[in-house]
């Protein structure tokens, strides 16, 4: 590892020199037109149906993220993907997006991307691959496969199971393993067990008034988030006060999104979580459940955990039938399958979880890795194939996959960059971006999808669908007839073609919902009894794993990723180690300070952060950083911690030592502050004191100003408005990335945001309320507030920044001349400055992923949320084309549309049935600075917790 | 000789006669250039490169060559800014001020002190144009008719602070000008080279000192005066309104003119201190700049130390008087918070160092008022800084705070606004005189002596 001091400034030229001035590659200049074959390039004789130059076009598609696709509809402008949102009716999204649909886009024009095929490290190409593929095919066949393996990323599609199988078929002696570093083995293990089958636990939170959530980030980082956050937030719309609300339990070890939403958190060390789980379940055993009545505890918990602990427990008895159990994904198999078996018991099955089968899957496996590591090794793998993934940097410490890999004669990876794995293996062939690939995935609902080119491959990749079909065949067909065969299956006979077209145009496949398994009891009790859960053990502290914004490193070099600031750390750009405020003073620690964390007698070295809630003697890694070969944005980002992550503790492990490095690491933190300081920002109450004082929120802030001049009256035609539920805001930071896509917010870097210069136009404020040990943490998404009588506006002196007749604070950014004035005087600092000219010289494919409806802005300018101006004036124009009025919902921001729990309404006020409307009349709808008098078009709706009475 | 005439008398030490104080003061510039006013010009004019190859960089590369941020959207620019403007204030208040209430011994001093104005509001006038993101459009801050009809925003205090700053800085120049002329005629006079003879001929505007000339000078150099002396009032309470208008606690503040004013008051008599300690050491004027003029500047500064000390207070006192959460927190936050080191060094130089004033024993010693000078323009730097930045790190929303540290762009250029002040100031001690001696003729004893049978001839005589 670089010295910390050294990794800063070998950073500043490099990275600023990429990310803000980007050298205008002259190789890449001619890129876009280089990517139109020349004998094609003619102008339409007959115009494209629905195709209007200017008007983005919306196509439904598929984001296969392993096992957890997601429908996705992405605006493309003349045939340019720009800009993705959650496809509305498909189960996994549910019109929302997470973090890594919004910035997928990024990937697909990133200028580090492959360009060609590459054998023994030099430039080579298609032909000479299939060529000497076509060669070894022969003597392959004829040792049935012997030698032969395909490493691949688990997936959840259609095609590549069948061709898996056919695969397989052909050549019985192979090997096939599919492999991810952050997987749900553990969830799915258990789920087999628990079945008897592939299946997977589905939990439907809309459904459950109580839910115990187990080392588990279910909003953010495990699978099913969307899907999670959205129905969490059904449970807790609170439109009046008389409303009932769910309530969420959260044991964990680090503060997640989802710890601070809870309504009830316990921090406890992950390796304390099972048998606190056991406590659990002799708890309930004691309250009545008859299959756990002769589980004793085996958990010392201290007096008031064990108060937290009963009252849950009696909570979760209370609503049998409207509760849930989850837990994370890196707990053990043991824990998941005691979960399920207290779901069954509790009522919950076919009410707040399912079983769902899964009929195309190829989950990860982490025994598979290892085996075909082993045999690698040994020598006896000769011929091996690497789909995606990039195992050399994602596979255990323990298992040198590197070091195999040599062994292997033939070695071949298709990826999408010449990353640490690329670069072992024999060949290293393009792979296409999944918005240009045919393809198809189901998801954990069931839900079939296909996947649709948006953009033919910009660098002539191929999918790993076509990979599979020619390293099988020897034939080289496209991924289209491949896709269609497999669907000529699974659509019927009769009107395939409508069918197809049907298919492609809605993004889903109807009626494809698979009928839930049951589990068996029986099966579970057993093997619970069979295999005890693992003990305490008391070789503390211990590591815990953990995917940041970069998941396990597949998305290092997206800037956008990157950039985000993590919404518990608020860090941008590196992984500190997470330890507890009582770890830190037992070591004498500061954020920033470097330390060496070993296990046995592997080490790493890495800065660490101190953050509120954290349980005392865990440390939180997060996976991704540090990588070698991921692109100019993401090399030598953050610490690599995947030497210390071992097969035998992929989630967790105890038994680390600490100890100080010497030395301090500059962190770019995009909050230099934690609290609140009393201040009525993020106003909160308890769902008791909400029924008993619904108005609570508003007696700050309401002020009867009386103005000494006529004011404009915003009394006609559109007259914009928003309001954040702050109980349903989660803090997921998928509106600060779909504001960044939607609206050209460049990227700054690490030194920019050290120094609080950081662009996104929507920032998260993470507040921490109470002690350092017990905290609560809340969320608050600043943005411009359009105030109608805008301090900024007053003190421009040459009226660059405006009030327009629909009450928006509009910025004309040719007349500004950045005296920053105006952000200054804004008393929510929503406002962003160009410091440098960080758009003017970006590379030529980047541009491609920018929106042509905004403006980008240049150097010396102010630039801040303009409520989506562009999509407003879309939809006026639209529906005025159409000669009908706008209609409520028709347009979304960009935030709006992203945000899973729907905590954003936005939409005209005057239009009383309108959804925002609606919600600036709730009882806890407050201006945040009422007072000021700045009257904000942007109200805040009070978060509420749900607090049992036994445990406030 | 009546009493004030004894008093006048101590004024101007040794008794020097009329033709002795045009020599001494004229030989200034007539001399040989001694060997440290070229060393000292290398070094001023080095930093002034340095300032302008600085903006230069400034304007290629973007505001991010300082440490500004967001929230701290204006920092070292907006301070060095006030800063200057500051200094700019004792000049005016000498010449006009002074002027109007009769205090004689403003003559010694008022010459260099307006011409320190000057160069002072040149220097500040650098900071608002080359802190605008895009310095090629500011003109856009001035009405210019265009075809948009597109006009600034009157209701904007930048814009105020356009035309108090330069019409501030017209009449101090022309107030200037104007002082000089008599003095001109006389360095024309004594001019011995041709080239000379023309500039200062063509600068001295046909002066021949005659009565009528006289007569319509004091009465120009009176309007000039009383129209100044709002203006001393009128620049800084605009300059504060930048920070008094807005919403941001710690700069929502009705106490901002008269404090603001008294503060540049204050920093604008400890710099003309500073200099003058130089210029007659320098120069061996201890006999028209004495110990009592520099002392009569202590006492001001003593005054308006004061009263600077007790904005301080009061301003702390309303922040716990309104019960406004967020004035209060700013303020503690100035004391307490990661800025407190620049808070305690304000207090320290504005309020307690000028307290050395109370005693005669301190307010006569050059060394003591020299360092204690010194000290109060750093702190009236750090008041300024304390009001801008440390406010705007920690406004409303704790979610946005931020930390600001200057780059060593903005440090460049602040020590390079220096070199270009004691460039000008340079080239004006070499090449103008320095003391206005036809006002200090006027408080000689002689000039009121009606025993002297020429008494008729004495206006001529000064010149």
């Amino acid at each position: 590892m670089m010295s910390p001091d050294h990794d800063l400034r070998a950073d500043m030229p490099s990275r600023r020199r990429f990310l803000s001035l980007m050298s205008a590659s002259l190789a890449l200049a001619g890129l876009s037109s280089c990517r139109k074959p020349v004998e094609r390039i003619l102008p339409y004789v007959k115009g494209v149906e629905e195709l209007v130059p200017g008007i983005p076009v919306p196509y439904a598609t598929t984001m296969p993220m392993g096992l957890d696709p997601t429908g996705l509809l992405v605006s493309t402008f003349d045939g340019r993907p720009t800009k993705i949102e959650g496809l509305p009716g498909h189960p996994a999204s549910l019109g929302a997006s997470d973090i890594y649909m919004q910035a997928a886009i990024l990937n697909l024009y990133d200028p580090d991307r492959s360009r060609t095929v590459l054998h023994a490290g030099k430039t080579s190409d298609w032909a000479a691959f299939t060529a000497g593929w076509k060669e070894q095919l022969p003597r392959l066949q004829e040792r049935r496969g012997e030698g032969l393996a395909v490493l691949a990323e688990a997936s959840s599609s259609p095609t590549l199971h069948r061709l898996q199988r056919e695969m397989t078929g052909r050549f019985p002696l192979m090997k096939w393993v599919n492999y991810d570093s952050v997987s749900d083995e553990n969830i799915l293990t258990a789920a087999r067990i628990a079945c008897g089958v592939d299946a997977r636990p589905l939990a439907l939170l809309d459904h459950a008034e109580v839910i115990l959530a187990l080392d588990g980030d279910i909003f953010y980082s495990e699978s099913g988030h969307l899907r999670h956050a959205s129905g969490f937030a059904t449970g807790r719309r609170l439109e009046t006060s008389e409303a009932g609300m769910n309530r969420l339990y959260v044991v964990e070890p680090g503060m997640t999104i989802t710890g601070g939403a809870a309504d009830h958190r316990l921090r406890l060390e992950a390796s304390r979580i099972a048998p606190w789980a056991h406590s659990l379940a002799a708890e309930l055993g004691g309250l009545g459940l008859s299959s756990f009545a002769g589980f004793t505890s085996f958990a010392t918990l201290d007096e008031a955990s064990q108060r937290w602990l009963k009252a849950a427990a009696r909570d979760l008895m209370a609503h049998r039938g409207r509760c849930l159990l989850i837990a994370g994904r890196r707990q053990p198999v043991e824990l998941h399958l005691l979960l399920f078996a207290l779901n069954l018991e509790l009522g919950n099955l076919g009410r707040t979880l399912h079983f769902v089968p899964m009929e195309h899957a190829l989950p990860s496996s982490l025994a598979g890795l290892k085996g075909l590591t082993e045999q690698m090794a040994a020598g006896r793998i000769s011929h091996l194939a690497i789909f995606g993934g990039n195992p050399v940097y994602t596979a255990p410490a323990d298992v040198d996959f590197a070091a195999a890999l040599a062994k292997a004669d033939f070695s071949l990876h298709l990826s999408d960059r010449v990353d640490e794995t690329s670069a072992r293996t024999a060949w290293h062939l393009p792979q296409s971006h999944f918005l240009e690939e045919w393809g198809d995935a189901a998801s954990a609902e069931g839900q079939l999808s296909p996947l649709q080119p948006m953009i033919a491959p910009l660098f002539g990749g191929r999918s790993v669908i076509e990979m599979a079909g020619f390293l099988a065949t020897g034939e080289e067909r496209s991924g289209y007839e491949l896709v269609r065969e497999s669907w000529r299956r699974l659509l019927p006979v009769a009107g395939f073609e409508s069918r197809w077209r049907a298919l492609l145009h809605s993004g889903l496949h109807n009626g494809s919902a698979p009928v839930p398994v049951a589990p068996d009891p029986g099966a579970m009790m057993a093997h619970l009894r069979n295999t005890p859960l693992p003990q305490p053990g008391e070789s503390l502290p211990e590591i815990c794993f953990q995917p940041s914004a970069l998941l396990d490193g597949r998305w290092a070099n997206n800037a956008w990723l990157q950039e985000l600031p993590d919404p518990v750390t608020k860090i941008a750009w590196d992984n500190p180690a997470r330890i507890s405020p009582a770890l830190a003073r037992k070591h004498g620690l500061a954020n920033g300070d470097v330390v060496h964390i070993k296990a046995g007698d592997r080490e790493i070295t890495l800065p660490v952060w101190i953050i509120p809630g954290q349980a005392d003697e865990s440390i939180t890694l997060e996976l991704g950083y540090g990588r070698t070969r991921a692109g100019r944005v993401g090399d030598g980002v953050g610490f690599d911690v995947g030497s210390l992550r071992l097969s035998g503790g992929m989630g967790f492990y105890s038994g680390v030592s600490l100890r100080s490095a010497g030395g301090r690491h500059v962190i770019a933190c995009a909050q230099e502050f934690d609290g609140m300081v009393e201040r009525p920002l993020v106003r909160e109450a308890g769902l008791k004191e909400f029924q008993g004082d619904p108005h609570f929120a508003r007696h700050d802030s309401e002020i009867a100003a009386k103005n000494l001049w006529k004011e404009h009256t915003y009394d006609a035609g559109f007259q914009w408005g928003m309001v954040i539920d702050l109980t349903a805001c989660i803090g997921c930071n998928a509106c600060t990335i779909a504001c960044q896509s939607e609206n050209n917010i460049p990227v700054v870097g690490k030194e920019q945001v050290a120094i609080g210069r950081e662009m996104h136009w929507i920032r998260l404020d993470r507040y921490f309320k109470g002690g350092e040990e017990n905290p609560e943490m809340v969320y608050q998404p600043v943005a411009c507030q359009h105030c109608e009588n805008a301090p900024c506006e007053q003190v421009c002196p040459v009226a660059a920044t405006v009030h327009d007749h629909e009450g928006l604070n509009v910025m004309a950014y040719n007349r500004c001349v950045g005296t920053r004035y105006c952000s200054n005087n804004c008393p929510y600092k929503a406002r962003r400055f160009n410091f440098f000219d960080y758009t003017g010289r970006m590379d030529e494919l980047k541009k491609m992923a920018q929106n042509p409806d905004v403006t980008v802005r240049m150097r010396g300018v102010m630039e801040k949320c303009t409520y989506c101006l562009q999509r407003l004036n879309l939809a006026k124009n639209r529906a005025r084309l159409e000669g009908r009025p706008l209609v409520d919902g028709e347009v979304m921001t960009a935030c709006q549309q992203a945000c899973p729990t729907g905590a954003i309404s936005f939409g005209n006020l005057l239009d009383d049935s309108s959804r925002v409307a609606i919600a600036r009349a709730w009882a806890r709808s407050y201006a945040l600075l009422g007072e000021l008098n700045v009257r904000p078009r942007t109200l805040y709706a009070a978060k509420i917790r749900n607090r049992n009475p036994e445990l406030s | 000789m009546s009493s004030i005439h004894q008093h006048e008398q101590q004024w101007i030490e040794g008794q020097p006669t009329f033709g002795g104080l045009t020599d001494q003061v004229s030989a200034l510039v007539e001399n040989k250039t001694p060997r440290g006013w070229y060393i000292a010009l290398a070094v001023s004019s080095s930093l002034t490169v340095v300032l302008l190859a600085l903006i230069g960089y400034l304007v290629t590369r973007g505001i991010g060559v300082w440490g500004n941020n967001i929230p701290v959207a204006w920092a070292w620019d907006i301070v060095n800014f006030v800063f200057w403007i500051g200094i700019g204030h004792a000049g005016t208040l000498i010449s006009a001020i002074l002027f109007l209430l009769r205090q004689q011994w403003r003559t010694s001093i008022n010459r260099f002190a307006e011409a320190m104005t000057i160069f002072a509001v040149i220097c500040a006038l650098i900071f608002p144009s080359i802190h605008v993101g895009r310095i090629w459009f500011i003109y856009w801050l001035f009405p210019l008719p265009n075809q948009m009809s597109m006009w600034p925003n009157f209701r904007s205090p930048l814009l105020w602070d356009v035309f108090a700053v330069s019409t501030y800085f017209t009449v101090s120049l022309l107030f200037w000008y104007v002082g000089l002329v008599p003095d001109l005629a006389t360095m024309r006079d004594r001019a011995r080279t041709r080239l000379k003879k023309i500039t200062l001929g063509i600068l001295a505007l046909g002066w021949r000192g005659g009565n009528r000339q006289w007569q319509h000078y004091e009465m120009a150099y009176l309007l000039l005066a009383g129209l100044s002396t709002p203006l001393v009032l009128s620049v800084h309470s605009v300059v504060s309104t930048d920070f008094a208008t807005s919403v941001i606690p710690g700069w929502h503040t009705t106490i901002f003119p008269p404090y603001f004013v008294a503060g540049a008051i204050f920093s604008g008599f400890a710099m003309v201190t500073t200099l003058a300690i130089i210029v007659r050491q320098v120069f061996s004027l201890q006999n028209i700049i004495t110990v009592r003029h520099l002392e009569n500047m202590c006492k001001i500064m003593l005054v308006t130390g004061l009263m600077v000390g007790y904005a301080y207070g009061v301003e702390f006192f309303i922040a716990w008087y309104s019960g406004n959460i967020y004035e209060r927190f700013t303020f503690l936050n100035r004391a307490f918070g990661p800025y407190a080191w620049a808070y305690w060094i304000m207090i320290s130089c504005n309020v307690l160092v000028p307290q050395l004033f109370w005693f005669k024993k301190l307010r006569t010693s050059i060394p003591v008022m020299f360092i204690a000078a010194l000290l109060i323009n750093v702190g009236m730097w750090f008041e300024r800084f304390v009001i801008i930045v440390s406010s705007l790190s920690r406004d409303f929303l704790p979610g946005a705070w931020g930390y600001y540290k200057p780059s060593w762009v903005d440090v460049g250029i602040f020590a390079g606004s220096f070199g270009l002040f004691f460039t000008l100031f340079l080239l004006f001690i070499r090449f103008l005189p320095i003391i206005a001696m036809s006002e200090v003729k006027g408080i000689l004893p002689q000039a009121h002596a009606a025993v002297d049978p020429s008494a008729g001839e004495h206006h001529t005589r000064r010149s």
